[in-house]
């Protein structure tokens, strides 16, 4: 059995029109990594965060190529798997679904069957969590990008995830926004894996960085020496964020 | 269009607003139900209901002319209707009838959402057992109308800059377009709202 927190081994996966967007993909993250996934447009990042909580391959068809805290994400095991892998989605439009930020946030702990005082308990806490208590009759419609995706978070918390699966996590944001949410994050202890283009977040908060172009991981290391990696940052339609060039003692 | 645009008064306090949520569907439906069943109603009964409603609204504090307003988006609609009774023989004391029903009807449905938060209302049907799948889909066309609204306006608007020859816009073509483009970027999104539920546990 895995001790990883996160294991990929020999993923591949192809979409229905026929387009390969994994090709034999192999990632081992430890309990507590932050993790920094970064490469150009198409390159497979988002395919491989739905993969981590069973979203794909639809219907969990296929044999297990993850494995989340050493139990196999295949069908039967999915309801432990997604309450275990926290995941967040590119647009925050999508992810809250419900009537208002008390019903989303209480979205997750009723699916996996916590009792109505329990959840009030658990949506309280979440949403002090992410600084936004007293917005629980709010409409998720009528709130602030930031807020939005500090809402989907909570919504993400409320189910006490190990490990949490984050795409795009600053995008669309004002700078004040990055800055909340980067603090947030990093007062989470959660195992974090950051799908991103924003390489000075990576830059801040990832410990590691794994490189992906075209469905395959092709760089995975230390964050700040391949951020560092000008070569390998272009190669794969990256740059070496400004957050490095300036960073050098005046 | 603002999101709120049905309901912006529903979380007002007043003596209205404070009843439960469960009371003042059922009283609406019972106010509806009186009013629309009986073939002949007695004028009496209809001015009664009349009464009442005008009781309700004043004392809900919401302002007339926001009842006013809603009411003419739908009239056409309801004058439309009605007029079908007007081929018939007689018809006119029947296309009287009709609007006066609908229109009641009307207000009592306007007053109800305007005095009962949305979410609450889903809470009553669920406890009264509608099926989970209905109340899950009024909750998401709630969540989502607006969204689809806004993103409407913003292909309209795109569209609009773009649109700069001399011949006029050809509306019923563009319509045509932007409904169909719409049409697919729900289902697209449909798709990523599906995964998102399904992340978070749905079944």
């Amino acid at each position: 059995m895995s001790v990883f927190a996160v294991d990929v081994k020999n993923l591949g996966f192809r979409y229905e029109d026929g387009h390969v967007a994994l090709r034999d993909v192999s990632l081992a993250i430890g309990e507590g990594e932050t993790v920094g996934l970064i490469g150009p447009n198409g390159a497979g990042k988002s395919t491989l965060l739905l993969h981590l909580n069973g979203i794909l391959p639809e219907d969990g068809r296929g044999v297990a190529a993850v494995w989340i805290h050493g139990l196999a994400v295949i069908k039967p095991n999915l309801p432990d798997i997604r309450r275990d892998v926290g995941l967040l989605f590119q647009d925050p439009e999508d992810q809250l679904f419900c009537p208002t930020v008390f019903e989303d946030v209480a979205f997750g702990p009723r699916q996996f069957g916590s009792g109505e005082a329990d959840v009030e308990d658990i949506v309280r806490q979440a949403l002090a969590k992410v600084g936004l208590s007293g917005f629980e009759r709010r409409s998720p419609h009528h709130l602030s990008s930031g807020e939005k995706q500090r809402v989907c978070l909570a919504g993400l918390l409320a189910c006490r995830p190990r490990v949490l699966a984050l795409d795009e996590p600053t995008r669309g944001l004002d700078p004040r926004g990055k800055r909340l949410l980067k603090t947030l994050l990093r007062t989470i202890g959660a195992t974090k894996i950051i799908a991103t283009h924003d390489l000075e977040l990576v830059a801040e908060l990832c410990t590691r960085a794994v490189v992906m172009d075209e469905g395959s991981i092709v760089a995975d290391g230390p964050a700040l020496s391949i951020l560092a990696d000008e070569d390998l940052m272009l190669r794969h339609g990256l740059e070496k964020p400004h957050i490095l060039r300036h960073s050098h003692p005046h | 269009m603002r999101h709120d645009y049905w309901d912006r008064y529903s979380r007002l306090d007043s003596l209205v607003h404070r009843r439960p949520a469960g009371l003042k569907a059922a009283a609406a439906l019972a106010v509806i139900l009186i009013t629309v069943i009986p073939p002949h109603p007695p004028a009496l009964l209809l001015a009664a209901v009349a009464a009442v409603l005008l009781a309700l609204i004043t004392a809900s504090r919401i302002p007339p002319i926001f009842f006013l307003k809603r009411l003419l988006f739908f009239e056409p609609l309801i004058l439309t209707v009605a007029a079908l009774a007007l081929f018939q023989p007689g018809g006119f004391p029947k296309f009287l009838m009709l609007i006066v029903k609908s229109t009641l009807s009307l207000v009592t449905v306007i007053l109800l959402a305007n005095t009962t938060p949305f979410y609450e209302l889903l809470r009553v049907l669920r406890r009264i057992h509608v099926p989970s799948v209905f109340v899950t889909l009024l909750a998401l066309m709630y969540r989502y109308i607006f969204v689809l609204a806004d993103e409407m306006q913003r292909m309209r608007r795109a569209r609009r800059s773009r649109t700069f020859g001399r011949r006029r816009e050809r509306t019923w073509v563009l319509l045509s377009r932007i409904v169909g483009q719409l049409f697919l970027r729900s289902t697209e999104r449909a798709e990523r709202i599906y995964a998102a539920m399904s992340a978070r546990g749905w079944k």
